[in-house]
């Protein structure tokens, strides 16, 4: 569940942030917050998001510590268990994808393929609470 | 800019304290510097390119900094860092850890107002205001910030000494069927699940219920 | 390394509110101390890591033949779990789980309730199960069944409120848990019943 996700997060956050040395760009946020899309096109970016997190971000987050690596794994997990609801919303077409939600979704692609792949996936990861106070904010 | 030499120790311990979103940057000095150390703080929002000088906080002794002003935007994260300066040294400059206002600001707790009948008692309760600007600013307060937040509240009979907890969502709560001519007092707590946020419990308010006409 | 040291056999789960603990039989070798390691692998590790496995530290090289792996079955997915043994510089195979761990499986007990008449007031005491758990409370006036109310208690705080009680008739109170996170609710506790009487509780 989401809230598993978050207290999953919130113990490693300050772990995973510190891994993380650029200030000047973010993932989720640039150039625009996840905040500014349009409620219609919640479900369709979460949904991708989700998915881009599940693909590409979790992997490439293997760290020395054992502790974190398990706290990973056990978000990772419950972002399949979500994304699999998700994708039954979607399935069932109740998970429009707009004009919006298409860009904004390829400009945090552009900004994940902008850095080398462990630091774009440990940024994202860091960038965790960015989307889970973006998805309780807009539930 | 007149800095000569960065030899001088780190302030140590750069952090935000914040209640109801009022951040309050702090540190402590540089490890075995006496008096006359001065600071200068700048301050980053997230994912965005420059560094923000904080001209209150240019030269200063005090070794805390408001930047509840440059931090109100919830929505974003921050950074904020401190540099020393004595005698012509300086430090390098030190930064906090990510900082989340949404997640990583403390509650207070409720106001209650208590008010009784002969069998009752009415309590009323108020979630804390978000930091504002200025006192004519606008109020916002943190039920606005936090949806689902929700309250528990302590009820103490004096006479009996037995405590009753209720959890309730909006911001009053009656107790009816209570024995006229007792004290009963009341504490409060705020509490959101999403993300997990706690305050303390209020101070407790206590009124008795009136005395029984009929007795 | 040859693997002379069986493998661990019997391995199974004991899940009970939403608490998983590993359990397997010994491996016997006289007169030496064989000591037992656990991993785990979620469908995230299966299907997106290479199938890569997870250490859990605290069941690494232990004596007993229990590990606690509540904290990392903390999804809802389905969970492999393997077992092996080390005797000095001898190891064992992996001793696998057969079929998978979900935890929608845990079975929930009712909860340990106690419910209080304190003057004109019914109130309930739950026991704390921890975070994962909410409660439903139904509370009804004897013989008015269809009337039930229902209470969702989400914070165990000591002793909750349900609602003020006319002097005179019973009222019956039974509770059940409830895990959002599995979507399952246990079945329902003994009902109790209380009755009020001016300032005096009584029990029935």
């Amino acid at each position: 569940s989401v809230t598993e996700i978050r207290s999953g997060f919130t113990a490693i956050k300050a772990n995973i942030q510190a891994r993380d040395p650029i200030r000047t760009l973010s993932i989720l946020s640039y150039p625009h917050s996840l905040h500014r899309v349009k409620s219609s096109d919640r479900c369709c970016i979460t949904h991708h998001l989700f998915n881009f997190y599940v693909d590409k971000v979790f992997k490439h987050c293997k760290t020395e510590d054992s502790y974190v690596n398990r706290k990973i794994s056990s978000i990772a997990n419950s972002f399949l268990s979500v994304k699999r609801k998700l994708g039954q919303c979607h399935e069932q077409n109740k998970c429009m994808c707009g004009q919006e939600s298409a860009k904004k979704f390829k400009q945090i692609l552009v900004n994940y393929e902008g850095l080398n792949v462990t630091s774009a996936a440990i940024k994202s990861l860091g960038e965790l609470d960015i989307l889970l106070d973006w998805m309780e904010k807009s539930r | 800019s007149g800095e000569l030499y960065c030899s001088l120790p780190n302030p140590r311990n750069v952090h935000f304290e914040s209640i109801n979103m009022k951040n309050v940057l702090h540190w402590s000095a540089p490890e075995g510097i006496g008096d006359g150390v001065l600071y200068k703080v700048k301050y980053s929002v997230y994912g965005v390119g420059k560094w923000i000088r904080k001209p209150e906080c240019r030269n200063i002794n005090s070794t805390w900094c408001d930047l509840s002003n440059e931090t109100s935007d919830y929505e974003e994260q921050y950074y904020a860092s401190v540099k020393a300066f004595l005698n012509g040294m300086c430090s390098n400059w030190t930064e906090t850890t990510r900082f989340n206002p949404l997640t990583d600001t403390k509650i207070d707790p409720p106001m209650v107002s208590v008010s009784s009948t002969e069998k009752s008692i009415s309590i009323i309760l108020t979630a804390p205001e978000k930091w504002k600007r200025s006192p004519e600013g606008e109020s916002v307060s943190l039920l606005q910030v936090y949806p689902g937040l929700q309250y528990n509240v302590s009820v103490l009979n004096k006479k009996t000494k037995k405590r009753w907890f209720f959890s309730v969502s909006n911001n009053t709560l009656v107790v009816p069927w209570l024995e006229p001519g007792t004290a009963y007092c009341v504490s409060a707590q705020i509490y959101v699940t999403t993300p997990l946020l706690h305050s303390g419990f209020s101070k407790e308010y206590c009124i008795a219920t009136l005395k029984d006409k009929m007795a | 390394e040859d693997a002379l040291l069986p493998a661990p056999q019997n391995i199974s789960i004991l899940s009970t509110n939403m608490k998983h603990f590993l359990t397997w039989s010994p491996v016997i070798v006289q007169g030496e101390t064989v000591r037992y390691s656990v991993e785990f692998q979620g469908e995230y590790e299966r299907e997106y890591a290479n199938e890569s496995w997870i250490p859990i530290c605290e069941c690494s090289l232990i004596t007993a033949t229990v590990c606690n792996i509540t904290d990392d079955i903390s999804a809802t997915v389905a969970y492999n779990l393997r077992v092996r043994a080390d005797v000095g510089v001898g190891r064992s195979e992996w001793g696998t789980l057969e079929g998978f761990f979900n935890r929608i499986t845990t079975s929930l007990t009712p909860p340990l309730m106690k419910v209080i008449a304190d003057g004109y007031h019914l109130l309930v005491e739950l026991e704390d199960m921890g975070p994962a758990f909410q409660f439903c409370v139904l509370y009804w006036k004897k013989g008015q069944e269809s009337r039930m109310q229902r209470k969702v208690v989400k914070e165990v705080s000591s002793v909750v409120h349900l609602d003020a009680m006319e002097a005179g008739p019973d009222y019956c109170v039974k509770a059940q848990t409830y895990v959002e996170a599995i979507n399952r609710s246990s079945s329902f506790s003994q009902t109790q019943c209380v009755r009020a009487q001016g300032g005096r509780s009584v029990w029935l």
